[in-house]
């Protein structure tokens, strides 16, 4: 059987910059969401610790 | 009386015994003998040795389409493909994440080592085998069993025995393939780097990853679905914290059940008529290239990176590129104490170890996508 080397050089290629693609996008999300949810639980902890103490009643 | 013996002999299968039968008995007792004697990756190695063994007990019709015992598990386990995302709900479940969060740059690490799969890929079809049976040789290189099960039988059903045979032989001999192919692509100087200390990881941002690569991945390469989204599935399980009992069930029990299913059907499918030709040789001896050129690539990869990094890796973290999760990560570590007897770089290989395992799945329904 003949092979279609074009449909080769097609699988090779979309392949190879398919898979850095697909996983470049997950690193950017990754670091995105990591970072948002960074900076909203240090708000988080930095809200709980400006929290007045409520004044002892003694 | 004579007549009952000779009735018993004529009607038994030791009549109908060829001698392919008796070489792929021996190639299961070969296996067998890994599998106990070695232990080299005995859950899987077991009961494919033993479904070689029982399938080419002649006139026992354990393959036997719409009746045999085992084609039943074979046909609704892994032509359905059922078992292989079960595998992966078992290994989301138990695999930690963390050091990929702390470390995504690692993704990459994990994307470098597929190209010596598509490198494989290329060869394959340059021996003589059609553009699916390549595509079925080159995932061996990610050295992911059930993903190598999924795309073979997805695209070259006739070589399923021989894939997954040489998928987790290779798995189990990483100790000795990939330390040369690292020393030989490493100076010692970089063996020696030591890298920045990983930063912790809350429990949010691990609860928010499997869903946000499920979406990401599953969004990009739809044909990854079956695979990712129960790989992400169990490890949702595993880092929610709120269904211990799910996550035991996925990671043990479950994953125990269908392990004996999928073995045994893989097993079954090597008879000595589909197993015994030439090409078989070609396919062990191409999977044992994919998965050098999968470990070298993700050196390479590394090292490329360090070319733009402040904070430099140790390259040998990019021969975890390849799944074969946590052998080439202990592996990387391995070699690293080597050089630096004060270098603990498992945590880091692991990092690009798990992005291996995704990396494998996406490179597979790429191939699903242009060749299914």
């Amino acid at each position: 059987m003949e092979t279609d080397w074009s449909k080769v050089i097609e699988v090779f290629s979309s392949g190879i910059i398919g898979v850095f693609l697909v996983m470049f996008l997950l690193q950017v999300l990754t670091q995105l969401s990591t970072r948002v949810i960074d900076a909203v639980e240090n708000r988080c902890k930095g809200a709980d610790a400006d929290q007045p103490v409520a004044p002892s009643q003694d | 009386m004579f007549d009952i013996l000779k009735d018993l002999i004529f009607s038994s299968g030791l009549v109908s015994l060829t001698g392919g039968n008796l070489v792929m008995w021996l190639i299961s007792f070969v296996l067998l003998y890994l599998a106990i004697k070695k232990q080299y990756e005995p859950l899987l190695l077991l009961p494919i040795a033993f479904g070689i063994l029982v399938v080419n007990l002649p006139l026992t019709f354990l393959m036997e389409p719409e009746h045999g015992l085992i084609w039943f598990f074979y046909h609704y386990g892994i032509e359905l493909d059922i078992i292989p995302p079960l595998i992966f709900l078992g290994l989301g479940a138990m695999i930690d994440f963390g050091p990929l969060i702390a470390n995504p740059k690692t993704l990459l690490l994990g994307a470098g080592a597929q190209a010596g799969l598509y490198v494989t890929f290329f060869a394959a079809v340059l021996f003589g085998f059609d553009l699916q049976e390549a595509a079925s040789i080159a995932i061996i290189g990610g050295a992911d069993g059930p993903t190598t099960i999924y795309l073979t039988s997805k695209l070259a059903p006739h070589l399923l025995g021989a894939t997954a045979v040489s998928a987790y032989a290779y798995m189990a001999l990483v100790p000795i393939i990939q330390p040369p192919v690292m020393k030989l692509l490493t100076t010692d100087h970089e063996r020696q780097i030591v890298m920045k200390k990983l930063r912790p990881v809350s429990k949010l941002q691990r609860v928010c990853f499997p869903i946000v690569t499920a979406m990401t991945i599953m969004l990009v390469v739809p044909p990854a679905a079956p695979l990712i989204s129960m790989l992400m599935l169990g490890n949702l399980f595993k880092e929610s914290g709120v269904v211990e009992r799910l996550t035991k069930a996925s990671s043990n029990e479950l994953m125990n059940i269908v392990t004996i299913f999928l073995g045994l059907s893989v097993g079954a499918t090597m008879t000595a008529s589909t197993f015994l030709n030439p090409k078989v040789l070609f396919i062990f001896f191409l999977g044992l290239f994919a998965f050098v050129i999968s470990t070298a690539a993700g050196l390479i990869m590394a090292k490329f990176m360090n070319l733009f990094l402040k904070d430099k890796i140790n390259p040998l973290i990019g021969a975890a590129g390849v799944s074969a999760v946590p052998m080439a990560a202990r592996c990387v570590h391995k070699v690293g104490s080597e050089a630096n007897r004060r270098n603990y770089l498992l945590m880091y290989a692991m990092g690009p170890n798990v992005a291996g395992v995704i990396g494998t799945v996406v490179a597979a329904a790429i191939l699903l996508k242009n060749l299914g």
